[in-house]
């Protein structure tokens, strides 16, 4: 069933949420560091594990871009055909 | 004593079977096994027999995981009243012995799905086993907070099992299932780890709410929430799902985000959250659930 919203608005929409909310949880976690007194080597492990889902998240989040402006594509030559076999 | 009081304690007095099935946790299985055959249906029409091997390999596999974990955290789950009454810490079972059982049904599991399903879903299967043993139990557990951060990878391998097991192949649509599990984790468990945080701490396990305080984790929770629905509703924008997932996704986000709002709200006015923090734990379980059903309904309407 197609969604009854535009999908590029639903797309945006979304990647700030993503975004915005994955940059808060890296500033909670980097407050929560600096607020701990733990050695600095144990800090950058720490960093790494902050980080390490953020990279996973903005390639997966590339890769979403790139197949929901390909899905667009193909619904407007899908709705152009359709145009074209009623007319 | 009455016949019935007899016929309780009977059912109740332990038993082999009874603590070789505790070994495999089948409480936490029965989502792991719904994460794992929902995808198929996702995928794809897989066939009775897919389905069914699928199910008794991820099953032995979680389990064998699960049976591993309980060998390795030995030492621990005899101080922690949640884990004290396990088969190794109240002494009725070896820990070589459970260690066996272990490595023995995941080694079947792995036979199992590589013979009757692919080799690529006994692969992610067995991937999923040793990141719960060695990365998560054995490595972050006991060094980090963001243990259960990382360590929710281990919980999300079930959906991309499933949708290999009917595929053959690993997409973009899997991987967001598996990011919706990765992201739930957080609010999940930290549910739990906010009641559960002075049990935590005399184990020495440094879940979040022990180290970074009651406040960040509480955050943290919040955010990860918000991240998880932008999550659940991405797969829509490229196709995958339509108009009923979507309506479900939405729905279950805004409960599961209205319960961790209260969580806050509660902290912040400094009244007692536990019960909240309680609906959120046992909700989220119903969410994900929730939420993996949509998703296999969407498909076939």
């Amino acid at each position: 069933m197609p969604v009854p919203v535009p999908v590029p608005l639903l797309f945006w929409i979304c990647i700030t949420l993503v975004v915005v909310a994955q940059l808060l949880i890296l500033r909670s976690t980097v407050r929560a560091m600096r607020a701990s007194s733990s050695a600095s080597a144990r800090r950058t492990i720490e960093w790494a594990y902050a980080v390490v889902p953020m990279v996973v998240l903005a390639v997966v989040l590339v890769a979403t871009w790139q197949a929901s402006r390909d899905h667009g594509t193909r619904q407007d030559m899908e709705a152009r055909a359709n145009q074209t076999s009623a007319s | 004593m009455t016949a019935d009081t007899a016929a309780t304690m009977a059912v109740r007095e332990p038993s082999l079977a009874r603590d070789l099935i505790a070994l495999t946790k089948p409480r936490i299985i029965s989502l792991l096994l719904l994460t794992t055959l929902a995808p198929m249906f996702v995928a794809g029409t897989p066939s009775w027999a897919v389905i069914l091997w699928t199910g008794i390999g991820g099953y032995l596999m979680a389990g064998g995981a699960n049976a591993v974990n309980m060998y390795l955290d030995r030492d621990i789950d005899h101080v922690m009243a949640r884990t004290r009454l396990r088969p190794i810490p109240s002494g009725r079972m070896a820990a070589r012995a459970v260690l066996a059982f272990g490595v023995a049904i995941a080694t079947a599991a792995t036979w199992l799905l590589g013979h009757y399903v692919n080799v690529l879903t006994a692969a992610l299967a067995l991937s999923g086993f040793y990141f719960y043993v060695f990365v998560y139990t054995q490595w972050l557990k006991r060094t980090t907070p963001q243990n259960i951060v990382l360590g929710g990878a281990a919980g999300a391998f079930p959906p991309l099992v499933g949708w290999a097991a009917v595929n053959g192949r690993v997409d973009l649509a899997s991987i967001y299932l598996f990011l919706i599990i990765f992201y739930w984790t957080p609010p999940h468990f930290w549910a739990l780890a906010l009641i559960k945080q002075h049990d935590y701490g005399r184990a020495g396990v440094p879940m979040a709410p022990n180290i970074w305080g009651e406040h960040e984790t509480i955050d943290q929770m919040l955010w990860y929430t918000v991240l998880l629905i932008g999550l659940t509703v991405l797969p829509v924008t490229f196709g995958v799902f339509g108009t009923f997932y979507l309506a479900s996704a939405l729905v279950l986000g805004g409960i599961l985000l209205q319960g961790v709002w209260r969580i806050r709200a509660l902290a912040a006015r400094g009244e007692l959250w536990t019960a909240a923090a309680w609906k959120v734990y046992k909700f989220s379980l119903l969410y994900l659930a929730l939420l993996f059903v949509a998703m296999a309904v969407d498909r076939h309407i």
